[in-house]
């Protein structure tokens, strides 16, 4: 009883949660299900995969963007391939290529056109117990236009914990992408992870506030 | 052979002895991710305990019947988790007594 109710308040913290959207921990281990979501002034999505191996998953994923004249509303699938994974007793390193493919609706001042489309990511993170770093490049293009975006992030923990407890992190975030960005738009943040919950908060030089929380079945 | 010497001599002495194995993992150095061992593990009807040690690199389980887990089994857990053996050995501690020891640290 006590667990359902604790899924509840958990997807219900999903579905009101707002961030400026990451990949951190893309997918889980086999046989379980990440849930994560995110909703800002430009960006909104909620998504949702299912680990079949210890290397791939498969999920569904919506999302709206906007900015700079442009609105893009699109539902997709994502195939989530680990393509490298490095063990080491202190760190561990990977490489991901996500894929998605599905519809966008695009709005651009009056006109509006429906695409399919297919984009790939490589996605490259080293992390230890006190660093962080990520660097990743989305491919997306739809007709004449051009939505590829790159991120880097990087940070590290304030003090180590027992796996029990909650580990705080501070991360530098910065983030562009084709079109809908004017500027690279940078996101100091705060992350919490405790085992099964990844949380964030965040502000952006802009003044807008960003909440990321993620959760692993 | 100091293993299975080990292992030899914790069946034949006293039922107080556990047969609890510590493995160290590679990889692991966030709870987010290492939370997947520890889930998979105890859907494991024989598995009794585990103690994730995210400072010490490890991971100590003990199972219901008093007998060691298939290594082939752990490794293949950790490795569905997204990480690595190093190294795992059979220890005389009960979980709970390691959990005991390293958390007092």
């Amino acid at each position: 009883m006590l667990m359902v109710k604790g899924s509840s308040l958990i997807c219900a913290l999903l579905l009101i949660s707002h961030q400026t959207f990451i990949y951190a921990a893309p997918m889980g281990f086999k046989g379980s299900t990440t849930t994560m979501s995110t909703i800002s002034e430009s960006y909104s999505s909620v998504e949702s995969n299912y680990a079949i191996t210890s290397k791939d998953s498969l999920g569904v994923k919506a999302y709206t963007s906007k900015g700079n004249g442009y609105k893009l509303r699109v539902g997709e699938i994502v195939y989530v391939r680990k393509l490298l994974r490095v063990n080491k007793m202190h760190s561990q390193t990977n490489l991901w290529l996500f894929t998605g493919a599905g519809t966008m609706s695009l709005e651009r001042n009056v006109q509006n056109d429906d695409h399919l489309y297919l984009s790939p990511t490589l996605q490259f993170d080293y992390e230890t117990k006190n660093v962080y770093g990520l660097i990743s490049h989305q491919v997306l293009r739809v007709g004449h236009e051009n939505f590829d975006t790159t991120k880097i992030e990087g940070g590290f923990s304030f003090y180590e914990t027992s796996y029990n407890e909650t580990q705080p992190w501070f991360i530098l975030k910065a983030k562009n992408t084709n079109s809908i960005d004017n500027k690279n738009k940078y996101t100091p943040t705060l992350r919490f992870i405790n085992k099964s919950i990844y949380g964030e908060v965040g502000v952006t030089t802009d003044g807008d506030p960003s909440f990321h929380l993620m959760y692993t079945f | 052979m100091k293993k299975v010497i080990l292992i030899a001599a914790l069946l034949f002495s006293s039922n107080s002895y556990a047969l609890t194995q510590k493995i160290e993992v590679l990889g692991m150095v966030c709870a987010f991710c290492a939370q997947g061992i520890e889930k998979s593990f105890r859907s494991d009807e024989n598995v009794k305990d585990i103690f994730v040690s995210l400072e010490n690199y490890f991971v100590a389980i003990e199972s219901n019947d008093g007998k060691i887990i298939d290594e082939k089994l752990i490794r293949t857990i950790i490795t569905d988790a997204g990480y690595d053996v190093k190294k795992i050995e059979v220890v005389s501690d009960t979980v709970s007594e390691i959990r005991t020891k390293y958390d007092a640290k």
